[in-house]
């Protein structure tokens, strides 16, 4: 054997013992739950913005430090991976002991009794201080499998020197009207401008959520029993994107076949004097502006009301968690007001409990649109489609194509209305 | 004169389709080089430019940072090579099995090993998880090391298995009149002449494994253990907010390696070892 055979089984030799120290390190570490010592929990966190890792991480060190004997892992996870990942560790039984996601996700994993029911161990303050609607929004039969932390709405955001050039005024009151919003597009679209960009090119989120606004409700029933309905309040929001794009033309088409962030670009550079996006945009403004870019966060847009659908992120722990108290403790321990708030901030969410929207509105003083956007968090509440188990299905295979073709004007109304309730028949079996 | 004219004209061409299909396949490589030297400003600008205007290096120190690149990159390195020697070491005498030896056994041998790559991962994802927390190689490198040495088996095997076909019998006889026995036949013979074979198994193993997320995303938990592509998942969050400066920079370094193994070996992949081997 020469000295080339040699080092090559030496190197595979030292990969195979470097793995296997690998393994014996797991093994160290791992928690049966039944030893002596400390409880070890992992935290699978989805914080994103680096400020709300680091405000996460915080809130961990703190926990571990006034509580010796329930230590908490903090595990850096990703919004991208996260389904697949929990469709796996909660069939084999591995999932974190506190899980981090949204409440459209995770209610598929509680339906199927993945979940544990957190209400008997939340604190009052904690329960007190969410409102019902965001409460339903992580009730699941009666349990409820997660605790709501952060939300997001759907916001303009304005180009205020483009709208001031155009004479529209600046809307200032709690909600503004569809058809004054509709109005200042028009009014603001030149030559040169579209009055507003509008990322959809994923756009049923947006027409559920937003379509309550016009009473828009979809679905009725829960689980697997449940009946769609697609009448004038569920189609008046795609009507009004449809106006807005090809008779008063003030919506640029081209955007629509962007996703939200895709259409930024175009509203920092002028080309835009408005665009709807999720609130969670204010961060990418503060940080990408231009230094001379004027903008501003409208208040939230209202018809019949100015309701939006709450798809809270959500902490939930597994039934088969052999620490479901000591996890819900720390779920408690994280819901506190002066917690929530730092994690929102970062993020630029709204959070669940009142007392943490107040605490971020005193800490950033609402600027930067943290009055619209906090205030916006009251019209949150419950949809019927987020306690449909078809829901999912529906959206990709039919609702998105079929609006996508609609908002290209390929389709008429009523064939959008015909395409969306023949095929909820189609992905329901009904 | 035009019977000169008509092959330069030609060649021309060719080099031109040549240069189309190197900047058709290298330009996502260059826009990632790009983007990853753009500030957040720059990637928001209207009019995308593929020379940064104010080139920055923040972008590499928050990838490296932030997804501790290094030590991903370090476990990352372990599981591809561990995995490159493992697929060559059983694809070798199997391929050679399969080509040499022709009983019944080989179309049922290749035909089970094609059935093998048609299903989907996700399928086998649980129950693979179920076998190996059997034997506590979930959360291990060697757990994902196994799991990635299975899936590029039967890709090692077929290919290696047409390059064992190339060489003829006959070189193999000359051996053997010469007073050659099996395993010296083997070593002294094959083995040379498979080299470009075994170098090209041996660079799409490790490339698979290097760019494998899937497994390394189910399989392990604990950060320490992370792989590459399963850090750099970080920078992309919910509703499509991508932290695209970061990750342009992760995936540039993260490819790095792998293209310094690629021209590491790559002059090994010569073909016509067996020009001249056999007379007529």
């Amino acid at each position: 054997m020469n000295v080339k055979h040699l080092a090559g089984v030496a190197l595979f030799a030292c990969l195979v013992a470097s793995c296997a120290t690998s393994t014996n390190e797991s093994d160290d570490t791992s928690d049966s739950g039944d030893s002596e010592g400390p409880v070890t929990l992992r935290f699978n966190s989805l914080a994103f913005q680096e400020p709300t890792i680091e405000a996460s991480k915080a809130i961990v060190d703190a926990w571990n430090a006034e509580h010796p004997d329930i230590q908490v892992e903090y595990v850096q996870g990703s919004w991208d991976s996260v389904h697949d990942q929990l469709v796996t560790q909660l069939q084999t039984g591995k999932a974190p002991d506190i899980i981090h996601d949204e409440s459209a996700d995770i209610s598929g994993f509680a339906r199927q009794g993945y979940l544990a029911d957190l209400s008997p161990y939340l604190s009052d303050e904690v329960k007190d201080a969410v409102p019902e609607g965001v409460w339903d929004a992580v009730t699941v039969d009666d349990k409820v499998i997660a605790a709501p932390t952060l939300l997001q709405s759907y916001m303009v955001f304005a180009n205020t020197d483009l709208l001031q050039q155009a004479g529209v005024d600046i809307p200032a009151g709690e909600t503004w009207a569809w058809d004054d919003f509709q109005a200042a597009a028009a009014k603001a679209t030149t030559d040169d401008t579209y009055g507003v960009a509008w990322g959809l090119a994923e756009p049923t989120a947006t027409v559920t959520s937003l379509g309550m606004n016009f009473g828009a409700t979809f679905f009725d029933g829960e689980g697997d029993d449940a009946d769609i309905t697609v009448g004038d309040p569920e189609l008046a929001l795609p009507a009004r994107i449809h106006e807005m794009t090809y008779d008063d033309q003030s919506i640029d088409p081209t955007s629509l076949t962007l996703s939200g962030s895709d259409a930024l670009p175009g509203f920092l550079h002028g080309k835009y004097a408005m665009t709807v996006q999720g609130s969670y945009v204010a961060q990418q403004l503060v940080q990408d502006a231009p230094e001379d870019f004027h903008w501003a966060v409208l208040p939230p847009l209202s018809a019949e009301s100015a309701a939006q659908a709450a798809n809270p992120q959500t902490l939930s722990v597994p039934a088969e968690s052999p620490h479901v108290e000591e996890a819900a403790e720390f779920i408690d321990y994280f819901m506190a007001a002066q917690n929530l708030a730092k994690v929102a901030e970062g993020d630029w969410l709204i959070p669940a409990s009142s007392e943490a929207s107040d605490a971020v509105a005193a800490d950033t003083g609402g600027d930067n649109g943290w009055n619209e956007i906090l205030n916006s968090g009251e019209y949150l509440t419950k949809a019927p489609f987020q306690s449909v188990t078809n829901y999912p299905q529906w959206d990709d295979q039919i609702a998105t194509p079929a609006l996508q073709k609609y908002f290209a004007d390929e389709i008429s109304l009523d064939e959008l209305q015909a395409e969306l309730t023949d095929g909820w028949a189609d992905v329901s079996g009904g | 004169m035009s019977v000169r004219a008509h092959p330069t004209r030609t060649r021309s061409l060719q080099y031109v389709a040549l240069a189309g299909y190197l900047i058709f396949l290298g330009f996502p490589l260059l826009w990632m080089l790009s983007t990853a030297f753009k500030s957040s400003q720059e990637l928001a600008d209207i009019t995308p430019r593929l020379i940064p205007s104010d080139p920055i290096l923040d972008n590499f120190g928050d990838a490296i940072d932030r997804a501790d690149l290094v030590h991903a990159g370090a476990n990352s390195l372990q599981v591809a090579l561990a995995t490159t020697v493992l697929v060559i070491a059983m694809t070798l005498p199997a391929a050679y099995g399969l080509v040499r030896y022709k009983t019944w056994l080989r179309p049922v041998t290749l035909s089970w090993i094609l059935i093998g790559q048609v299903f989907p991962v996700i399928l086998v994802a649980i129950p693979l998880f179920l076998i190996l927390d059997q034997f506590s190689l979930t959360d291990s490198l060697v757990g994902l090391t196994i799991v990635h040495a299975v899936y590029a088996l039967p890709f090692g095997l077929w290919m290696l298995q047409g390059y064992i076909t190339a060489i003829p019998r006959d070189v193999e006889e000359a051996g053997a009149v010469d007073g050659a026995g099996r395993l010296r036949i083997l070593v002294s013979i094959i083995l040379p002449l498979l080299r470009p074979g075994v170098v090209a198994t041996a660079l799409f193993t490790f490339i698979a494994s290097w760019n494998e997320f899937f497994f390394a995303l189910v399989l392990i938990q604990d950060p320490d253990k992370y792989t590459l592509p399963r850090t750099l998942v970080r920078f992309v969050g919910a509703s499509d907010q991508v932290q695209l400066g970061p990750l342009a920079a992760g995936a540039l370094l993260a490819t790095l390696p792998s293209l310094v193994f690629f021209l590491l070996i790559q002059r090994r992949l010569t073909a016509g070892l067996l020009s001249g081997a056999v007379k007529g």
